[in-house]
């Protein structure tokens, strides 16, 4: 017999764990550098807009669309299963108790997001608005207010058989957030309490009545926590890999030429890891990336010497990530099974590597020369990815493929 | 007629003084088919990973054409090929350049292997699928890349693991044409089956595998000689092996 009293809290504890695992993954990747620095860099841009920022500009109306979206979008994590739909549906009765849980938990996170988004607006409430601890204090408690009512009535929402008829709600708890926001950046307190009125009245005689006249939609609520899931696991795996997420794998024909080599035995290995790696949705997605970010960092970093560490670094980073590719098939009978060597396989594999590094190195070194017009470390830049790729990747490999194969 | 593969005294395991299999002795001939057959976790896809060189033997050895995985592990591998019980492709790779990487791996001619492409393509019914990536492909399709893959090298050993499942009958039909054709060629086949009424129509021995040992193998003649059990099918013969009357 399932106890479904401690369900929710053996769930959310195997939640909030994979989560912080997840997060010492991405802390690692040393991706998370760069978006402190990205965040340092928006906030001084953000300051320098907010002086930009014309007299007469409509902060109230874009603030008011901004949380209305904010308020109605609300998002539920159930934490719900496949196998749920088979296990659990004997005792929906006794599922009162989780989903409240969920609900609770719902709230909680719900909250300290508005709360956060709040706390980034402010400064515009601020210059547009109004200014004083009193009045952040008061905006940020009646945004939360409307945050834990659009959350519970969301809940109750759920109960509807349709999608169109969740909608239909959708769009009028939309309407009423929009007006309740815009009174609230009026500072029209009296208005604000006979919204509170209107929102009572909605919550105990349209909500609150779908509770008895429908049970729970399990296969939305399913649908639903799973696109929620995946949501998590694509931002994720941004920074590192999620297993759990099925890989894309997308055509670009473009990139076809790559992939292709004269028909010989020793070509085999070569033409397999360069169509891999353009096809697939990370690996591919993820140089892109490492070359982009490379060229913000060496747009930051003061020019000098020191830059070729900078490079370097991403020459580090762009390795170890792509060595996932060979282990990839590592559980693949029929790549095992070639009769080609496996010193000759992990061979390829480090002369295709040492190809991308150099193309890498290039771009760096085009992009620093363009920048600064120091040529000379420009021209360095190539040849640090050479050299790191004859010095450095054999042992590299050695430590990540030999051994763990 | 002479042995290609040649299993002497195998036995192995996944952990060490645990054996799975044991002592086993067989041999795959030239010109033949050799059926391997036993119930879920006698040992078959064990002996199997043991002939492909992926797992090494406790004692006795595996040749093929007499040499061991051990002696030559390049010339070794390149005289079967595989065709797994559960497909297994690359995600990022169309049909055709499954095919074209395989025959490259093989080392075959380029002239070699569009000569022998298009009609394989076509007695599978796959022509028309060759930039299909197997997102795209059913688990039969799978299957077809996979037996296409293996049939296109011609190798002299083809070790085959439950071939039949989700294939469609055209397929399996297709199938045991090119082997039968293979065979009258000179190419050994082991393969794995419990599709038994195929089995006794196509192999022409048998090895019986019960719990990790050969509890039985030879001609249908041959098994009905020792199981005592006149002209019973290879179904009862099975059958009265599987409930352990035969030791």
């Amino acid at each position: 017999m399932i106890d479904v009293k401690k369900l929710w809290r053996k769930r959310r504890n195997a939640h909030l764990t994979q989560t912080l695992k997840y997060f010492s993954l991405m802390a690692n990747s040393g991706l998370i550098v760069s978006l402190i620095l990205l965040i340092i860099v928006g906030s001084i841009y953000y300051a320098k807009l907010l002086k930009a920022l014309p007299q007469d500009f409509p902060a109230v109306l874009i603030l008011t669309v901004l949380f209305s979206f904010l308020l109605t979008k609300s998002a539920i994590r159930t934490l719900l299963k496949e196998g749920d739909l088979v296990f659990l549906l004997p005792v929906e009765s006794g599922m009162k108790h989780y989903f409240s849980q969920s609900l609770s938990s719902a709230i909680a996170s719900g909250s300290f997001v508005t709360l956060f988004v709040f706390t980034l607006t402010w400064p515009i409430v601020q210059v547009f608005i109004t200014d004083g601890w009193k009045m952040y204090v008061t905006f940020a408690f009646f945004l939360i207010a409307a945050k834990v009512f659009n959350l519970y009535v969301a809940w109750e929402e759920r109960r509807l058989p349709y999608k169109s008829y969740q909608l239909n709600y959708k769009i009028m708890r939309f309407i009423v957030n929009f007006v309740y926001v815009y009174l609230l950046f009026n500072e029209a307190y009296v208005f604000l309490i006979a919204m509170f009125a209107i929102m009572y009245v909605l919550k105990n005689f349209v909500f609150e009545v779908f509770k008895k006249m429908h049970g729970y939609q399990w296969e939305m609520l399913l649908a639903e926590e799973q696109t929620l899931k995946l949501k998590g696991y694509r931002l994720v795996n941004y920074f590192t890999d999620v297993p759990a997420l099925k890989q894309t794998v997308h055509k670009r024909p473009l990139l076809n030429m790559l992939g292709t080599f004269s028909f010989k035995k020793k070509n085999m290995m070569p033409a397999l890891f360069m169509k891999t790696f353009t096809r697939s949705g990370d690996y591919f997605g993820l140089y892109i990336r490492l070359i982009l970010i490379g060229f913000l960092f060496l747009y930051l970093v003061p020019p000098g010497w020191w830059q070729l560490a900078v490079a370097v670094l991403f020459f580090q980073m762009l390795t170890l990530q792509l060595f996932t590719l060979y282990t990839q098939y590592k559980w693949n009978v029929i790549f095992n099974i070639y009769p080609i060597e496996s010193n000759v396989k992990v061979t390829a594999f480090m002369k295709w590597l040492r190809g991308l590094l150099l193309f890498q190195g290039l771009l760096y070194g085009v992009f620093y020369g363009v920048l600064t017009g120091d040529w000379l470390i420009a021209l360095l830049m190539p040849a640090a990815a050479l050299v790191y790729s004859l010095l450095r990747l054999p042992s590299l490999t050695k430590k990540h493929i030999t051994l763990s194969s | 007629m002479k042995p290609i593969l040649e299993v002497s005294d195998l036995t192995g395991g996944y952990m060490p003084n645990q054996p799975v299999i044991h002592n086993l002795n067989f041999s795959v001939k030239e010109s033949e088919i050799v059926g391997l057959i036993g119930l879920n976790g006698a040992g078959k896809s064990t002996t199997i990973k043991h002939i492909l060189g992926l797992m090494e033997p406790m004692s006795g050895s595996s040749k093929i054409l007499e040499q061991t995985f051990r002696d030559e592990p390049e010339i070794y591998r390149s005289q079967f090929t595989y065709i797994p019980e559960i497909p297994i492709l690359y995600d990022e790779l169309t049909l055709w350049e499954h095919l074209e990487l395989t025959a490259m791996a093989y080392g075959l001619e380029e002239q070699t292997f569009l000569a022998r492409v298009r009609p394989l393509l076509e007695e599978f019914r796959m022509d028309n699928k060759i930039k299909w990536f197997p997102n795209q492909f059913s688990k039969g399709m799978k299957q077809k890349v996979m037996i296409l893959c293996a049939l296109l090298v011609e190798p002299k050993l083809y070790i085959v693991d439950e071939p039949f499942v989700g294939l469609d009958p055209l397929g399996i039909q297709s199938f045991l044409e090119y082997m039968v054709t293979f065979k009258n060629s000179g190419a050994g086949v082991l393969m794995s089956t419990h599709i038994l009424s195929t089995a006794e129509r196509y192999c022409d021995r048998f090895l019986i595998l019960h719990e990790g040992r050969l509890v039985l193998s030879g001609t249908l003649e041959e098994l009905r000689e020792r199981s005592g059990l006149t002209d019973a099918t290879l179904d009862e013969i099975y059958l009265y092996v599987a409930r352990g009357k035969v030791t």
